[in-house]
């Protein structure tokens, strides 16, 4: 799915990521930990071209990212309100979205009724724009904004943190249930190594830019991440 | 915890802001034009007391000048609706300090003062109070004379802001004052009441009695307490920020058989609608479309087609300008996103096209009827539209791929500079003086018809090859896309 070689991206002189050699494949839960200012964002700013690198290469299913914009057909990401259009209401940008992915309006309608749930009725027809909903349910309209094109790669940057409880857990299952299923590939970052260590059949640990630990995600990885992060 | 903490914190906030760090060349120029801004209006002061002696020498300039200050105050009333904001967010973080509420209430209401519009009427004020009233009045009565215009003043700032903060919907209102100032001058022109003696001896009293000058100035008073026993009962942030209607969700159909470019322009349409500082932008765009009424005729007279051609270009090819100038910046705070949904830079880029083609074309429909007024515009004004979709748009989408500022759509336009650079001055040059400039040259030495030929061609030479023009737009994007991002990034 992903392939970087020698990736490094520095800012004033300091490496704000470094990775020699990393492979994602399909049907990966990857959980990125690591304590702030370690690179997790910066990665996935890379992944998405955002941020123009100073080395090295990211391929994505064999094309260079930066070449070709082939990736954007089946990547999706919810990184920060910067991936909002927040004077829309959250129909309006499902539609956008979704037009965008040659889904019409009765595809997205069929989309958003099979995710009520996940919604828990607090996002639609309420007579707002984005800008004016919750943190945490402007995370709900972007995560399922990413879902909408049905992508094989999906970038998720610190999920857990902005969700009420009940709509964490139910993203756990939704993440672990597509990534079997629809043999997705998901890169969910997080400081809750709890959650992690459970959404994960990978985990990725980073520190000052570089991928310190490529373990296996479980209950030893949960013990192994204890382990590191106590000491620091 | 003091009224001038309060402020402190208001001035670092100016000079710390993001957008204050400017190069230094623009803070230059922008020093510049508000100097010249309030020399013009100070030299406006002082010559029309002798603008007023001369070409009325018969009348007494004071009852002149006093006979127009009702209207004064009525359209100052009117102009404050636009210009000027509720100051509600700065006390945000207070809110939960060991602050009494009565500090912020005077915090909230001192820091109001502060507007440029507050300060502008003394330079008009001051030089006609020195110059005429105070040699026949006497300097008492010209300085209660000046209380009694400056708390005028106040109380029109105070009840501004104590209307905005009632009404939801200031739009009506302003209509309403808008109707009732044309009644009074309608009435005055007719000649069935005057409003104009009636302004003019209510002043006049106050300069014979100058203790009435206490009159406006309990006026104001009442108003300002009215202000703060409001405030002091709704001061909760969401109260403070009006407009809390329900919004509807809106698809503009005729947009859909344009496919992903029509959900693009559609999505460029709902910005302009729905934030304060592009909808103005676009409402003075529409309200330029009127400028032909005020300069064709005069240059039509004389036959000077190349200043026709110049308001030609600025009527059909304002919206390109003046949207154009911030074109990416207006999507500054989800430019993430538009660089990662599921569409290419060459489909984004070409829709950027179409809006302004499809605007251009409909602000040129609709200025073809000034070719009533004579058959001359037309041609004019088609070398004009052709210019300005076959050019200007493409020169506008290069110069916005250096603009790498961030953008706060919902601060209103007016006196905001936040994100302009030096580019946009020079693109203002060369989209508007350059054709210009050429239209004259050609129109001088070679004549009418090869002027409006010679403006005409790059126009269409554009628009057959937008494609390929098009595609070099995108590489010149895609070079700088990495830097506009992290520029947006920077708040």
């Amino acid at each position: 799915m992903i392939k970087i070689t020698n990736l490094r991206k520095s800012y004033n002189g300091v490496d704000a990521v470094k990775i020699d050699h990393l492979e994602l494949h399909p049907g990966e839960v990857i959980g990125l930990v690591g304590n702030n200012g370690a690179g997790k964002t910066t990665l996935f700013r890379l992944l998405l071209d955002l941020i123009r690198r100073n080395e090295g290469e990211i391929l994505s299913k064999g094309n260079s990212i930066t070449q070709s914009e082939d990736w954007k057909s089946y990547t999706a990401a919810y990184i920060d309100e910067g991936f909002l259009i927040d004077y829309l209401t959250p129909e309006e940008f499902f539609y956008f979205v979704g037009k965008l992915n040659q889904l019409s309006k009765a595809d997205v309608d069929d989309f958003l009724s099979s995710y009520h749930v996940f919604f828990d009725e607090a996002i639609l027809n309420k007579g707002k724009y984005i800008r004016d909903f919750s943190k945490g349910n402007q995370f709900k309209i972007g995560i399922i904004a990413a879902l909408l094109g049905n992508p094989e790669l999906l970038i998720l940057d610190e999920p857990f943190a902005n969700l009420d409880p009940s709509t964490q857990l139910r993203l756990v299952d939704m993440i672990k249930s597509m990534a079997m299923e629809r043999k997705m590939c998901i890169i969910v970052s997080s400081h809750d190594i709890n959650h992690v260590s459970e959404v994960s059949s990978r985990i990725l640990l980073m520190e000052k830019g570089s991928i310190i630990k490529d373990i296996v995600g479980g209950e030893s990885a949960y013990a192994e991440m204890v382990d590191y992060f106590k000491i620091r | 915890m003091n009224l001038s903490v309060f402020l402190n914190h208001q001035w670092l906030n100016f000079w710390r802001a993001r957008n204050a760090n400017k190069s230094l060349a623009i803070q230059i120029i922008l020093g510049v034009f508000y100097f010249l801004i309030f020399i013009e209006i100070a030299a406006i002061g002082i010559a029309l007391p002798f603008l007023l002696k001369e070409k009325m020498p018969n009348i007494n300039p004071i009852s002149i000048y006093t006979s127009y200050l009702i209207y004064y105050f009525l359209i100052g009333l009117l102009a404050r609706f636009q210009l000027q904001e509720l100051p509600s967010i700065s006390i945000q973080p207070y809110l939960s300090q060991n602050v009494h509420r009565i500090y912020m209430l005077r915090f909230l209401n001192v820091r109001s003062l502060f507007h440029y519009i507050n300060f502008l009427p003394l330079f008009v004020f001051i030089p006609f109070i020195i110059i005429v009233v105070a040699p026949s009045y006497g300097p008492t009565a010209a300085f209660c004379f000046f209380i009694a215009l400056f708390s005028l003043v106040i109380n029109n700032h105070f009840l501004n802001m104590y209307i905005k903060r009632k009404t939801i919907n200031n739009a009506w209102f302003f209509f309403a004052v808008l109707v009732f100032i044309a009644a009074l001058k309608g009435l005055d022109y007719l000649k069935i009441l005057s409003f104009e003696k009636a302004s003019s001896s209510l002043f006049i009293t106050i300069l014979n009695y100058p203790i009435l000058c206490l009159i406006p100035v309990a006026m104001a008073i009442v108003i300002f307490i009215k202000n703060n026993q409001y405030l002091k009962s709704h001061l909760y942030i969401e109260e403070l920020v009006s407009e809390n209607k329900k919004k509807e969700s809106k698809n503009f159909t005729f947009l859909n058989r344009l496919g992903d470019i029509g959900e693009m322009i559609a999505l460029d349409l709902k910005l302009i609608f729905r934030n304060k500082r592009p909808k103005s932008l676009v409402v003075l765009s529409a309200v330029l479309l009127l400028y032909g009424f005020l300069f064709y005729p005069k240059y039509l007279a004389t036959g000077n087609y190349s200043m026709l051609f110049f308001f030609a270009l600025m009527i059909t090819g304002i919206f390109i300008s003046n949207y154009g100038q911030f074109l990416f910046s207006w999507q500054s705070s989800h430019f993430d996103g538009m660089m990662t949904y599921n569409t290419n830079m060459h489909q984004y880029i070409k829709a950027k096209f179409s809006l302004f083609l499809t605007v251009c074309s409909l602000q040129f429909l609709i200025a073809s009827f000034y070719g009533l007024m004579s058959w001359r515009l037309l041609p004019i004004q088609l070398a004009a539209y052709l210019y300005c979709v076959g050019v200007n748009s493409f020169v506008t989408i290069y110069v916005s791929t250096f603009n790498y500022r961030y953008l706060d759509l919902r601060k209103s336009a007016s006196m905001n500079f936040q994100g302009i650079g030096a580019m946009q001055w020079l693109q203002s040059l060369i989209i508007t003086f350059g054709p210009a400039l050429v239209f004259y040259l050609l129109d001088h030495f070679a004549g009418f018809w090869y002027a409006v030929l010679g403006v005409s061609l790059p126009g269409v030479a554009g628009l057959v090859f937008h494609e390929s023009i098009i595609n070099w737009l995108v590489s010149q994007f895609k070079i700088r896309k990495h830097k506009i991002l992290e520029g947006f990034r920077e708040r």
